[in-house]
């Protein structure tokens, strides 16, 4: 298989070069294209630039909201499930999330909204978050278990509390995989974001959903491609995050 | 700056298996000297050493290091004062090979400067160089470098007590050699009591103090030294454990300077052959040994053609083991040089001589059961 | 439905099914029908472009990385896109979806047929077989269980993202999702979103399934994992 992770690896150093060369071409294409254009009232009402930075940040802000809520719930979770006394739990868990997955991002969007009547930024925050819980809950699990029992087994030996190791050797050797789901949940909250218009969430869905339902197709496209062009952005991101944050006896 | 540990009826039981996995296991270790814990793989020889530093709480008995119980310590703050290393090294892979090496005098509260003098000590003392070692990672090493910096690890903080659980069993057979050698070293000069596990005998008679072979459940089989094990292995478990060649294996435990040396017919290589064929004449000696002028041994010559010297190849010195010995015999074909501190010649060693050490061994051991 | 009283939501749920079953029926069909047949486009294609390119280097690489960046891309974001292009209804959605289980199935293609060991490859073409031969009988059924497990991630995908296609008035249990919304408030809404969110999971589960199933009976005992 190593020829195979070679490749993958390739890849992913072309993208780590072009990806933020082809934001910034397809983004600063897009605007000049729209503000190009002979705009009517409607139009300019969406495509002007307080309006599209308002819309990124609302976008950016519920990105990073569910990405800081998975952290913080995902992260102890999969510590606490690799817990010798909890480790049987741990399936039950990885179930749920894996269900949670299989299931329809917008379903649980509106659902959430309808049972909960909650409206606004919280109200597409928390579904994101339970939908996009599990590439961190597993990479977590999966990183915790894969730290060879050597290892643990060499810290207790020589004086560590469990907290210790857990605290300098577990996690440490376990944030490369921890850091690869981070970068998963994020990229997926960016794009689940796009929906959060429909639970009055506000973002770059809402210039889709404007566009579509005026009939505006340069509102439509600049949200669009506007909302491709930050989650390409947010992925190169979390690309550099893990080339440079890992531990370095690791890379 | 050792201590001796004594474990007394110490009993390891795992809920929902009726058999214990150790069974009432007593056994002294005294301080300063290496006792290593062979048995074949299974036989809980590396669940007694974890109960030592309660890796693994014994279920009944009592274990105690210099006189105080290790119950009575708590087991992070215990294990601060025992050295351990694994097999592999279970280096840390995210740390550098001096964070690795400060990790427990870390733990201890050492202050940085005092850390990294250490550290750099440690290095020095297992034969690596700090400068070129200290910044890297363990991934950066050889196996055999490894395993030394998982041994500067392990004595960093200076504990009294050692315990290492097969450290040299991932290593080639030649870097194997080079640490065992390293390790007695050290020992020579530290005086630590070690416990050292391995399956592997020929280890344990080349570095114990003496030997404790267990058999299944660690029941102790015979606790001696590596001669008496060699000459009188206690039943037929340790006798099939100790293996083919136990008379070679004894070989390696005792020193040339040991045995009763012969004399040569010597001569320098400047005389005359005439001189050196009457010298031979009245011996008894059919050949004679050419010295140079510092007296170092250089040929043999035979008393019927003093012309034609045959050069003096394989030798040994007053430190090498009888096996040495042994070998520089069969090839020299009789007789082998033996050689002082400078190389200058002290004398030959016999196949009498060796056959007649292995006797006295075997009879002494004999001669010990029978009281 | 028998008329045992059970708690509050739960029985007006399970009535709202009985009452709607037929309507929920032909939108499941619908939905699993999209979402099949646009898997099995996808892996035709997706395959075919694996094919393609995995023996050239840049050609792998360069389509990994192109793979890898569109599947970023928020879906919600390509329909919008192709609206202005194909209008609405049943071609956007075959074309986002086909577009999107493109993705997976390429990228797993790739990686499976470069994780075939060389020395295999040559020992087939060394006895004889032609490169479609050895391609066909020895590396596509070595890559099988990649480029199997690429397709069971796009279809898990596809049924996803094809709810988000009743946006654009494309078929399946997405109209009854969306239905609810547009109703908050009245009595059916929540209802609606559930029986449409419920059950997508369920074809969800039962889909990947019959994958695991597939996987079992198509991977050859040799590479098999277990």
């Amino acid at each position: 298989m190593t020829a195979a992770v070679a490749q993958v690896r390739r890849a992913e150093r072309l993208r780590l070069l072009v990806q933020p060369i082809a934001v910034l071409v397809l983004v600063g294409g897009v605007l000049a294209w729209a503000f190009g254009q002979d705009l009517d009232s409607i139009e300019r009402q969406s495509i002007n630039a307080p309006a599209l930075a308002s819309a990124t940040r609302d976008h950016l802000v519920i990105s990073f909201a569910v990405t800081a809520l998975v952290l913080v719930v995902a992260v102890p979770l999969g510590v606490l499930l690799t817990r010798r006394w909890a480790r049987r739990a741990a399936p039950v868990f990885l179930g749920i999330a894996t269900i949670g997955q299989a299931s329809p991002a917008i379903g649980i969007l509106v659902l959430f909204f309808l049972v909960s009547g909650l409206d606004g930024l919280w109200a597409a925050v928390l579904p994101i978050a339970f939908y996009t819980l599990l590439p961190v809950l597993r990479n977590t699990v999966v990183g915790l278990q894969g730290v060879d029992p050597a290892l643990v087994d060499a810290g207790r030996g020589i004086g560590m509390s469990s907290a210790t190791v857990l605290r300098r050797i577990e996690l440490p050797l376990a944030v490369p995989l921890i850091l690869a789901g981070l970068r998963t949940a994020l990229v997926h909250a960016v794009g689940v974001a796009t929906l959060a218009v429909f639970v009055n969430g506000g973002g770059l869905g809402l210039l889709i959903d404007t566009g579509y339902k005026l009939a505006r197709v340069t509102v439509l496209i600049t949200g669009a491609v506007l909302a491709v062009g930050l989650a390409l952005l947010v992925d190169w991101l979390g690309a550099v995050a893990e080339a440079h944050l890992g531990p370095k006896g690791l890379r | 700056m050792a201590s001796e540990i004594e474990l007394i009826d110490v009993t390891k039981r795992y809920a929902g298996s009726s058999e214990p996995a150790v069974d009432s296991v007593s056994l002294t270790v005294p301080a300063g000297e290496i006792v290593v814990f062979v048995g074949p793989s299974g036989c809980g020889k590396t669940t007694t050493m974890r109960m030592i530093n309660r890796l693994i709480e014994p279920t009944s008995g009592r274990i105690t290091i210099g006189g105080t119980d290790t119950r009575s310590l708590d087991p992070d703050e215990l294990r601060r004062g025992i050295g351990y290393a694994i097999q592999q090294a279970g280096l840390f892979p995210h740390l550098t090979v001096a964070q690795n090496v400060g990790t427990v005098p870390g733990l201890l509260g050492w202050g940085k400067a005092r850390v990294a003098d250490r550290v750099d000590e440690m290095l020095d003392l297992v034969g690596l160089d700090p400068a070129d070692f200290r910044d890297r990672h363990p991934r950066q090493l050889s196996g055999g470098q490894q395993q030394r910096v998982g041994v500067a690890r392990a004595l960093a903080a200076d504990p009294p007590v050692l315990l290492m659980d097969e450290p040299f069993g991932a290593v080639d057979p030649i870097t194997r050699g080079n640490l065992q050698d390293e390790l007695m070293r050290l020992q020579a000069e530290l005086r630590k009591t070690i416990v050292f596990v391995t399956h592997d005998f020929d280890e344990a008679v080349k570095l114990g103090d003496r030997i404790a072979v267990l058999g299944t459940r660690s029941r102790v089989l015979q606790y001696d030294t590596p001669e008496a094990v060699l000459a009188n292995p206690a039943d037929d478990t340790v006798a099939g454990f100790v293996g083919a060649g136990a008379s070679l294996k004894q070989l390696t435990l005792r020193r040339v300077r040991e045995v009763e040396l012969s004399q040569a017919v010597t001569a320098s290589v400047g005389d005359e052959p005439a001189e050196v064929g009457r010298r031979l004449a009245g011996s008894g000696h059919e050949y004679a040994l050419l010295l140079d002028a510092r007296n170092r041994p250089v040929s043999w010559v035979h008393a019927r053609d003093p012309r034609q010297p045959r050069p003096v190849g394989d030798s040994v010195s007053l430190q090498s083991t009888l096996q040495d010995a042994l070998e520089a015999i069969l090839t020299e074909g009789g007789a082998a040089v033996v050689t002082g501190a400078r190389g200058e010649y002290v004398g030959v060693v016999e196949m009498d001589a060796v056959i007649g050490t292995v006797r006295k061994l075997r009879d002494e051991h004999a001669a010990e059961v029978g009281t | 439905m028998p008329a045992r009283a059970r708690p509050g939501v739960a029985v007006s749920f399970w009535e709202f099914v009985a009452d709607r079953w037929n309507r929920l029926a032909v939108e499941a069909l619908l939905h699993v029908s999209a979402v099949v047949q646009c898997t099995l486009l996808a892996a035709v294609i997706g395959v075919g472009l694996g094919v393609a390119v995995y023996r050239s280097p840049l050609g792998s690489t360069v389509a990994t990385a192109l793979t890898s960046a569109i599947l970023t891309i928020p879906s919600f974001a390509l329909l919008g896109l192709l609206i202005p292009v194909l209008g609405l209804g049943v071609e956007p959605t075959v074309v986002a979806l086909v577009l999107y289980g493109l993705l997976p199935i390429v990228r797993n293609t790739i990686v499976g047929l470069s994780g075939v060991d060389g020395a295999v490859r040559d020992a087939a073409r060394g006895i004889g077989m032609t490169r479609l031969g050895a391609l066909t009988r020895i590396e596509l059924r070595l890559a099988w269980p990649a480029i199997l497990a690429g397709t069971r991630t796009s279809a898990q995908m596809l049924m996803g993202i094809a709810a988000i296609a009743a946006y654009v008035r494309g078929p399946g249990l997405g109209v009854e999702i969306f239905a609810g919304l547009t109703r908050a408030g009245s009595a059916n809404a929540t209802n609606q979103a559930i029986a449409g969110t419920l059950g997508i999971v369920v074809l969800a589960l039962v889909l990947d399934g019959i994958f695991a199933l597939i996987g079992r009976f198509t991977t050859s005992r040799g590479i098999r994992g277990e």
